[in-house]
């Protein structure tokens, strides 16, 4: 009885020696013939339906490289595949952090790319200088993320403080071209977040710079993920402001707009930031949306042949068209990633960092068709203002060398 | 603020409880009789979402018609749910570990049976009331809140009847008031905890039918309302319909006035002061806090005690 268990025992040791050395045999050849890069997104939670056009764009870039062969890795002497390694945070903070900092370091990924959403970028910042690893935000692009003297990140969106400053430029040029009057006032209502701050600081530096253009009446914050905004707008309408600026993320969007048009709320101009042509919102409210502004950092109505590209081959990967801006800077995040990988020529984090930060993506598909980072880290191309019009269609309105249409302001 | 705005705020706060308490009913009723803390609620409320959101799809049901026939489709489940799990949970007088457990990770499988069923788009209902106001002068009243108000009055106002004039609300409140002398005199308190269980999930899921027409959800909907309905049936009394109804009217009014009255504030040198709109999360919490310290038993406790005085 007892030698045949203790030979059961030796033999359930040699099963085990084998698989270990089978899967570490794996890992080996895997080590050498795959370059590892993390993906840490939202899929579920919050900020699932951007996050899954986030990774759907770097999926759709990997597997463009991928299919031509991989990156030429100099030091390898070949091309190496890429292996995409993903984990959901589930559009929590917490949980964001520590899926960058396990991808980091136990599954040891050459980069990352993720943080979709200023609260998840900022709670994964910390991360890729601790383990000098390259990572990638192309979906934060809070100042506050980019000021901290980190060294290994990166952010493929241009700054909010940007976007609510091409905002109020925008406005200014339809007070220039007479449709909007001199003096009106505004209504600046924006989530509790540092994306909310950096825009109210955009909109409210450009006014400093072109005094009597605006005034701001009201500058409120809410909280993100809010069930009721009725107090909150009662305060927009006794604020008696002809433009109403919002900055809220999508499922904030649809909330408060739907309750704006019930509390029977008119302005001259509506805008929620970055959101608006979202086809989640235009499903939720109909012609509730049209006419709304958005301050984009990419869209499909782009004049480029690389943007027609793109979206032609998004659409044969997913089989739909892309939903607003959110799965271009996330392809384009993973195409520089992989042009500064095969610049330093070999799978060293700190080299490969090195190239990044002088990396230049010639024919990207972002407004000014270069993407590159600047000193902080973060990019800084030009923004568009795109505008609902009816029948689901949206127009570029500004600037005016990209412009498919022209404004409609004010609302009717 | 003009007289007309306080009354349109006045009006947005009573429409706001009334979402409020027809999402916070359903939990009271299971806390009242078996004790348990419903986590699961949120996913029950989400249920009770997409269920509204299918009729409407698929049969072009009304949603109002879909949350009213969202109630006996979840009183059965919440019966299955209570035969499949809730009925080995130990009997006991006070909430227990085990209970906050199983329904914390009962809700969690429903949060994931919802992204397998239905992905992470944010669905909505769009009828043609639900971007529509009845106005009177400057005042807006929209169709869609007041319809929610509408059912949550007469789902109160049944739960009330069910309570009192019912064999079965006799049941309940006999075992909410002393479980032990209840079954002493034959109150069969596996079968009317059955029922309790399935009551509420039946008003949870109508609940969420009735938060569909007014909010777009994902699987991840209910938290904030799980808060709310925490916080509503604290302040109201952990077993009573009535005072559900008070607690979240006060809870309402509560959240739409503080950021729209200037009050005078300590560090503002007692000058009035608004409260600022994303402060507005934190009213439920403070109040919460302090009605734990002030009044444990809540309003109805409160209120019971100076009946009992006189």
């Amino acid at each position: 009885m007892k030698s045949s268990s203790q030979m059961r025992a030796r033999l359930c040791g040699i099963v085990v020696l084998i698989l270990l050395a089978a899967s570490l045999g794996t890992l080996a050849v895997q080590a050498q013939d795959t370059i590892t890069v993390g993906v840490v997104m939202p899929t579920t939670g919050r900020e699932a339906k951007p996050g899954q056009y986030q990774k759907e764009g770097i999926e759709l870039a990997i597997k463009q490289i991928n299919d031509a062969g991989g990156i030429m890795v100099k030091d390898k002497g070949k091309k190496l595949l890429i292996k995409e390694v993903f984990y959901d945070d589930g559009s929590d903070s917490a949980k964001s952090a520590s899926l960058a900092e396990r991808v980091m370091s136990s599954d040891n990924a050459t980069a990352v790319i993720g943080g979709y959403s200023t609260a998840l970028g900022e709670a994964e910042s910390v991360m890729p200088d601790r383990y000098q690893t390259p990572w990638i935000t192309a979906g934060a692009a809070a100042t506050s993320i980019f000021s901290k003297g980190y060294k290994y990140t990166f952010g493929a969106l241009s700054p909010i403080v940007l976007l609510g400053d091409t905002t109020a430029e925008f406005l200014g040029s339809l007070v220039d071209q007479g449709k909007l009057k001199k003096g009106l006032k505004i209504a600046l209502v924006v989530e509790n977040t540092d994306h909310g701050v950096d825009y109210v600081n955009g909109i409210q530096g450009w006014i400093s710079k072109h005094p009597g253009y605006f005034t701001v009446v009201l500058n409120e914050k809410f909280d993100l993920g809010g069930t009721d905004f009725s107090g909150l707008l009662q305060k927009v309408k006794t604020s008696r402001a002809d433009i109403f600026l919002s900055d809220a993320h999508l499922q904030d969007y649809i909330t408060m707009q739907r309750q704006y048009l019930q509390a029977g709320l008119h302005h001259q101009v509506i805008s929620y930031g970055a959101r608006g042509p979202e086809s989640d919102a235009r499903k939720a409210l109909g012609q509730g949306t049209d006419y709304i502004l958005a301050a984009l950092w990419w869209s499909d109505k782009l004049p480029y042949p690389q943007a027609t590209k793109f979206v032609s081959d998004y659409k044969g990967f997913t089989g739909r068209a892309p939903d607003s801006w959110y799965a271009a800077t996330a392809y384009d995040a993973m195409r520089i990633l992989a042009q500064a990988i095969q610049a330093a020529g070999t799978l060293n984090k700190s080299k490969i960092r090195d190239e990044l930060a002088k990396a230049q993506l010639k024919g990207s598909l972002l407004p000014g068709q270069v993407l590159k980072f600047g000193p902080n880290g973060q990019a800084g191309y030009p923004f568009l203002v795109t505008q609902n019009k009816p029948g689901d269609k949206v127009d570029i309105v500004y600037p005016k060398d990209a412009a498919t249409g022209a404004p409609v302001a004010p609302m009717p | 603020m003009t007289a007309v705005d306080y009354l349109s705020l006045l009006i947005s706060a009573l429409l706001l409880a009334g979402i409020y308490a027809a999402m916070a009913v359903g939990m009271t009723v299971i806390y009242g009789v078996m004790k348990i803390v419903n986590l699961a609620h949120a996913g029950f409320l989400m249920l009770g979402a997409y269920f509204a959101f299918e009729m409407y799809d698929r049969f072009h049901f009304d949603p109002i018609l879909g949350a009213v026939a969202a109630l006996p489709v979840f009183f059965v489940f919440g019966m299955g749910v209570h035969w499949l799990l809730v009925r080995w949970l130990p009997k006991s007088d006070t909430p227990t570990l085990a209970s906050l457990l199983l329904m914390f990770g009962l809700w969690q499988v429903l949060q994931n049976i919802g992204y397998l069923k239905w992905g992470n788009t944010a669905y909505s209902i769009f009828t043609p009331r639900s971007l529509s106001s009845i106005h009177i002068g400057e005042i807006s009243l929209p169709k869609d809140k007041l319809v929610v108000f509408a059912a949550a009055v007469v789902s109160l106002v049944l739960l009330q009847l069910i309570f009192h004039r019912s064999w079965f609300g006799r049941s309940m409140r006999s075992l909410i008031q002393n479980p032990y002398a209840a079954q002493i005199v034959g109150v069969d308190d596996e079968r009317t905890s059955r029922l309790s269980f399935g009551l509420g999930t039946a008003f949870a899921g109508f609940a969420g039918a009735l938060l569909a027409m007014l909010y777009p959800f994902t699987p991840d909907f209910g938290p904030p309302f799980l808060l709310r309905s925490f916080v509503i049936i604290v302040l109201g009394g952990l077993e009573s319909i009535s005072g559900v109804a008070l607690g979240a009217l006060i809870l309402a009014v509560l959240e739409t006035f503080s950021i729209n009255v200037p009050l005078p504030w300590y560090w503002h040198g007692w000058n009035s002061y608004y409260l600022p709109a994303s402060y507005q999360p934190a009213v439920s919490f403070v109040l919460l806090v302090v009605v734990l310290l002030v009044l444990p038993k809540g309003i109805a406790g409160l209120l019971e005690k100076k009946w009992r005085v006189t």
